[in-house]
């Protein structure tokens, strides 16, 4: 192990013919850190970790995993890491129980243990009463929880994992974000890719802000919003926002940033009591129908407006 | 390896859980094997009057069988379904089908009532041109009816035979009431290239090795379906050897190829009365063929990017292969097409067999060693295709 690091990535690079999917990617994680990539789609979040994980032949770079280099053909590192796709990766004709243990026979799992292994695991992301059905009977949320079993089995020190809740009710949302809390909590690394802000703020202990193949910021929370300084975030719904609104807007002193966000505009500024007076003016002056306004602290994604001059979501 | 292993066996488990395994290696071939031998099999008299099949006789015999026999052609004939030229002598008859006039000739020796009444083995013997193949196995056919009639009736019936009273068929049914078998005809065919096994047994060692071709296509597929699903990338993810994967997959092609060949040999033996050989050649020959045409699927497959995209390609390899190879019709071995055959495990399995039924093991080897180089080049270059599938 080195300096308590499970995972260090330098100057990842990987270019798809024309498309540079990422440009020069550096983070680290420690030993029961989670830790988080947030960037809107296309950022480079897959392809970062496909290099990982040892799936994705690098450019340039170096990926070590608990010190050994990973690449396509070590296999040693790769024992050391669970993967959990961001496409679901089970065999929808088998059940829960025999997609695990199918993977677990894969990473070499002794037989006993692995019994016992797959009853935790079943546990864990609540699948214990259906382990003895066929995985295609499931519904959305518990195909994703299987997913995730499965990244897990084999006790690995790093779980990777990939947006794991897109496309997931709001409760089963919750439950893999609860397991996700849980395996932290029991000292699990995690990498975490997510263009949910809400949930890179609640999972992860630091978080790369992720945009065009490079990461624009990393660290707490709490690092990244000193980032932007002193500064508020004002959320307008509004109707009749042309090009020519926004750069009204954007010409008025003290703000920062304006980010059209379907049906509502995202604005930074320094000082909300000053800014918006000001805006409304702007809005009443080209005809826009104002429905609300919301002023609040500003979180990743203003931070990720800051940095970027966009909003996280499209 | 341990690992292809592990994969092999996941593969096993998901195909006999959707069931098609089961389907395409077992159920559909048999059923057509059915199918074809009541048309051109047992059933001759089935097929209408529409085909005529010209055949000489050269009946040295002069006794009761040979009378019999001659009792069976005619009414054949009358039926519409023969045309019967009658030769004096063999070489006549030979001549005959050698030259095409016929398309086979029945050849009765001389003495053929005497062994057989005093209880000795004889034999007919079927000539056939080698451009009339299906000629030849109607006259096998018949050969090889009246022949099982003989052999399974008793001294008592073959006097009633001597009359032409009874037909072979009748002489069957009587042997189930008498029981035992006295002395044997032996049905020799003879062909001037290679010899013919009996038409039972060519459709359904035909079918078997075209449906090979579907199961064994599912290396491939079923590796496009784990990308197309996702599971491809954990595979890839795991501690394992790529090469484990492509591997793997194989086994589980050859494995499943392999018991559902032992299973159409048993069954169509037991059930149709198909006679495949010797089972250590027949078995030499199936594994040959088995590890050819997983080989060859693979190679076709691995052009493909998607397991439907696999699927047609492979179907239209399988049905070219089948067709060449003489699987729905035979296919003669002079001329280009008779060159083209010969690059197909098809005919080389069908080609091994007949040498099996002729000559023994040995002479079914250099079909065994060509199926394994076939498998040996194709395999190769497969594998070191869809090895490249892999690389993300
Ligand atoms: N296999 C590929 N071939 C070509 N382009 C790709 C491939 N994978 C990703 N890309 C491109 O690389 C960029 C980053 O993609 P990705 O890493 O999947 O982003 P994210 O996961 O953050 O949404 C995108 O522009 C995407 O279109
Ligand atoms: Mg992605």
């Amino acid at each position: 192990m080195t300096n308590g690091r499970v995972l260090e990535a330098t100057e990842l690079k990987k270019s798809f013919g024309d498309i540079h999917a990422v440009r020069g990617v550096t983070f680290h994680i420690g030993v029961g850190e989670t830790y988080g990539l947030l960037g809107p789609n296309g950022a480079g979040k897959t392809t970062s970790i496909s290099m990982v994980s040892g799936l994705l032949q690098r450019d340039g770079g170096e990926v070590l995993l608990d010190g050994q280099s990973m690449t396509t053909t070590t296999l040693a590192p790769k024992q050391e890491i669970g993967l959990v796709p961001q496409d679901l990766a089970i065999y929808p004709d088998l059940t829960a129980r025999e997609n695990l243990r199918f993977f677990g026979h894969l990473y070499s799992m002794p037989k006993a243990e692995l019994s016992k292994r797959i009853d935790e695991v079943l546990e864990v992301v609540g699948l214990s009463d259906r382990a003895n059905d066929r995985s295609s009977e499931y519904s959305g949320g518990m195909k994703r929880r299987l997913n995730i079993g499965i990244g897990l089995l084999h006790r690995p020190k790093l779980l990777v994992l990939d947006e794991p809740t897109v496309g997931v009710d709001p409760q089963s949302r919750n439950a893999i974000l609860e397991s996700v809390e849980h395996l932290s909590s029991e000292g699990m690394a995690v990498l975490y890719t997510t263009h949910y802000m809400e949930e890179a703020e609640r999972l992860c202990d630091r978080v790369g802000i992720i945009d065009q193949g490079e990461i624009k910021a990393e660290g707490t929370r709490r690092e990244l919003i000193e980032l932007i300084g002193q500064r508020d975030r004002i959320r307008i719904t509004a109707t009749g926002v042309n090009d020519a609104t926004l750069a009204d807007l954007r010409g008025l002193g003290g703000v920062d940033n304006v980010s059209p966000t379907d049906g509502s505009l995202d604005m930074l500024v320094s000082d909300a009591g000053a800014a918006l007076p000001e805006a409304m003016r702007v809005l009443a002056a080209h005809g826009s129908g104002v429905s609300s306004v919301t002023v609040e602290e500003p979180d990743l994604e203003a931070v990720f407006l800051h940095l970027t001059g966009k909003a996280l979501r499209d | 390896m341990r690992h292809a292993w592990t994969i092999a066996k996941n593969d096993l488990a998901l195909r006999a859980r959707d069931r098609s395994i089961f389907i395409i290696g077992l159920a559909a071939p048999l059923a057509l094997a059915f199918i074809f031998n009541l048309v051109f099999g047992a059933g001759i008299s089935d097929v209408g009057e529409t085909i005529t099949f010209d055949v000489g006789v050269a009946n040295l015999d002069g006794g009761p069988i040979g009378e019999a026999f001659a009792g069976v052609l005619d009414s054949i004939a009358s039926g519409g379904l023969l045309n019967v030229t009658v030769f004096d002598s063999a070489d006549a008859a030979r001549t005959a089908a050698d030259e095409g006039d016929v398309g086979a000739s029945f050849i009765l020796p001389a003495g053929l009532s005497d062994s057989i009444l005093g209880g000795a083995d004889a034999t007919i013997e079927v000539v056939g041109n080698i451009d009339a193949p299906t000629t030849t196995q109607v006259a096998s056919s018949i050969a090889d009816q009246f022949g099982l009639g003989v052999r399974t009736a008793n001294l008592s019936v073959a006097t009633a035979m001597a009359t032409g009273v009874l037909s072979p068929q009748d002489a069957i049914a009587a042997a189930g009431e008498t029981g035992t078998a006295p002395a044997a005809i032996e049905i020799g065919t003879v062909e001037a290239a290679t010899r013919q096994i009996d038409s039972a047994t060519y459709f359904v060692a035909g079918l078997s090795i075209f449906f090979l071709f579907f199961i064994a296509g599912m290396a491939v597929t079923s590796m496009l379906e784990e990308r197309r699903e996702g599971t491809l990338m954990r595979l890839l993810a795991a501690p394992i050897n790529r090469k484990s994967i492509t591997f793997g997959k194989s086994i589980a092609s050859v494995l499943i190829g392999l018991v559902s060949m032992t299973v159409l040999v048993v069954t169509s033996t037991l059930i149709m009365g198909a006679e495949w050989g010797a089972p250590i050649g027949v078995a030499l020959l199936v594994a040959g063929a088995v590890l050819a045409v997983v080989a060859l699927m693979t190679f076709a497959g691995a052009f493909a990017k998607t397991a439907e995209q696999a699927g047609n390609l492979q179907s239209i390899v399988a049905v070219t292969m089948g067709m060449l190879g003489g699987t729905f019709f035979p296919i003669t071995q002079e001329g280009f097409l008779g060159k083209l055959s010969l690059m197909t495990p098809n005919a080389w399995f069908m080609r091994g067999l007949g040498e099996l039924a002729g000559g023994g093991i040995s002479a079914a080897l250099p079909a065994f060693f060509v199926l394994v180089g076939i498998a040996a080049v194709a395999g190769t270059i497969g594998l070191y295709i869809t090895g490249k599938m892999l690389k993300p």
